[in-house]
């Protein structure tokens, strides 16, 4: 029961505070996800999110917009049909950079996160 | 070596070259909106003050954020959370006021004073913008200091210091409001002081604000019409589906019992429509419309004006009118403009015995952005004016450079082609609005 009590209290002590299905790590501008518990390709999916969206914005956007369900500065709802119209409109920016196929990826993993989200 | 030396020649190119860069241009880039909306100038703008095509969804969305539905409970809550009062006054919860100010330095080999190399701390505008609870958009210029002509002066104060030209009286450039979708219909009811919808893109949406596109900008005879110049009048304007957008109104000319009237009608194929939604790409297969958009726009107007007598009537009266078309294509990084406008004029110069004169003018301009986001941008002009005194032509390539999205430098060279020789003025400019 001690052993339980204390696994327990580990458990509560390393999870994040900010959303039950997401594990965050940081905060602000730093903030960022840990995909270690990422399907293999979730995790190729974050390294093209990590790496290309940060150009023009943080990464706290794209979180806190899955973990409350509504784009933060629109205010709109971010559900499916947000993630694929945010990565066109991501797409379609002059020199984004971006291809289709990480565009993609991208869209897939803000999905996969809202799903998990919602666990 | 830079003109030929005919004297005439020498005064009006250089009032063709210089007289643009003596005013200063008015700006919709502004940090109100940034502020309020919690977002970088970015999301609206290239380099400040040109639009991109979400910013372009913003402003003929009466300065609501596009596709903000009533019904986004999150953000009604997070607005009203401690803001109550905000809610229930209507009133912003900042004050939503901008400064935009600019400096520059022209150069000149033929400088009539001798002074190639002019630097001017050119003019400071404030602005304001945004809405009272997204039923009415507002909008205000006010011109609170340019750089008027060199005078001589006694006075030791620096304003008054003959080293120093003294500044323009200050003026309203633009005040109006916009009642959102009056009655529950897709009218938008403008009033106030406002450019007219005529051209696609209004005279602050450029890289190179000045000098402005001569085919909306130029004038003709003594008549102090343009189509960029802002007016006192009434505009009702529409968004026909999400791709068509029509406008119409009235303008109120002093000292005569008629009021002048205009048209503008836009339609936009392919890219990020007119409320700001992305088009339907497809993430598997490739299209030509995947990075496309065209935008297509005509506009007419009509009106009278003349010269006013000691009451203030106008006499010796002048009708005109303009008639133009538009093109505005955009593929990834190419960014292309096309604006034509045919005028006539009965009586420009105002006189007893009328001579009509009969005015065309072209500009072409193309533009790549580079940087993400876009923070450099080449780009060349080609402008071709006719306005009863022979054809003008403007070539100006330039290069715009923002290193803050609040902050621009730009560097242009212009070459003048008229009747009576050529011209070149080379021209840099900082801008930075906060």
């Amino acid at each position: 029961m001690k052993k339980l009590v204390v696994t327990m209290l580990l458990v509560a002590a390393t999870a994040t505070t900010a959303h039950a299905g997401l594990k965050v790590i940081g905060k602000g501008d730093a903030m960022r996800l840990d995909p270690s518990a990422f399907p293999p390709n979730m995790k190729a999916n974050y390294e093209i999110m990590r790496v290309k969206c940060v150009k023009c914005h943080t990464l706290e956007r794209t979180i806190v917009a899955i973990q409350t369900g509504v784009a933060p500065i629109s205010g709109q709802p971010f559900d499916r049909n947000a993630t694929k119209a945010y990565g066109i409109k991501m797409l379609r920016k002059p020199d984004s950079n971006m291809n289709k196929a990480e565009v993609k990826a991208s869209v897939d993993l803000m999905n996969y996160l809202l799903s998990e989200a919602e666990k | 070596m830079f003109l030929k030396k005919h004297t005439a020649a020498v005064m009006f190119l250089l009032g063709i070259s210089s007289a643009p860069l003596l005013t200063p241009g008015t700006a919709n880039a502004i940090p109100a909106f940034s502020r309020q909306h919690k977002t970088e100038c970015s999301t609206c703008h290239t380099i400040y003050p040109e639009l991109n095509e979400f910013g372009d969804a913003f402003l003929k969305n009466g300065y609501v954020y596009p596709h903000k539905k009533e019904g986004a409970k999150a953000a009604t809550q997070a607005e009203s959370a401690g803001n109550e009062w905000s809610v229930i006054s209507g009133l912003p919860q900042q004050i939503p006021i901008s400064l935009t100010a600019s400096a520059d330095l022209a150069y000149d080999e033929d400088a009539v004073d001798g002074n190639k190399v002019d630097l001017s701390t050119r003019s400071i505008t404030l602005q304001a913008g945004g809405s009272f609870r997204d039923l009415a958009g507002f909008f205000a210029t006010y011109n609170l200091y340019s750089q008027g002509m060199q005078r001589a002066s006694s006075l030791p104060t620096p304003a008054n210091n003959s080293n120093v030209p003294s500044g323009n009286s200050p003026d309203l450039d633009e005040l109006f409001l916009v009642w959102r979708q009056a009655l529950g219909t897709p009218v938008n009811v403008k009033l106030g002081r406002f450019e007219p919808k005529l051209s696609l893109w209004k005279k602050s949406n450029r890289i190179l604000p000045v000098p402005s596109y001569a085919s909306t900008t130029y004038r003709v005879g003594l008549s102090p019409f343009s189509s960029d110049a802002t007016e006192d009048g009434v505009e009702l304007n529409a968004l026909l589906g999400n791709r068509l957008f029509v406008a119409g109104g009235v303008v109120d000319r002093n000292g005569q019992d008629r009021k002048d009237g205009y048209g503008h009608i836009s339609l936009k194929i392919g890219g990020t429509d007119f409320k700001g939604q992305e088009p339907e790409v497809d993430l598997e297969k490739d299209s030509l419309w995947d990075f496309l958009s065209v935008t297509l726009g005509g506009f007419g107007y009509w009106g009278q004006n003349g010269e006013f007598d000691a009451n203030g009537v106008a006499q010796n009266l002048n009708s005109f009118r303009r008639i133009g078309a538009e093109a505005d294509i955009l593929y990834k990084r190419l960014h292309l403009k096309g604006s034509g406008s045919f005028g006539h004029d009965s009586n420009p110069d105002f006189g007893v015995f009328k001579t009509a004169v009969d005015s065309k003018a072209y500009t072409l301009e193309g533009e790549y952005y580079l940087g993400a986001p876009v923070n450099l941008v080449p780009l060349f002009r080609y402008e071709y004016l006719n306005a009863g005194d022979g054809a003008i032509k403007r070539l100006t390539p330039a290069i715009a450079y923002s290193p803050l999205q609040n902050l621009r430098l730009s560097v242009e060279y212009t070459h003048s082609i008229a009747p009576e020789g050529t011209g070149n003025i080379a021209f840099a400019s900082i801008a930075f609005s906060l």
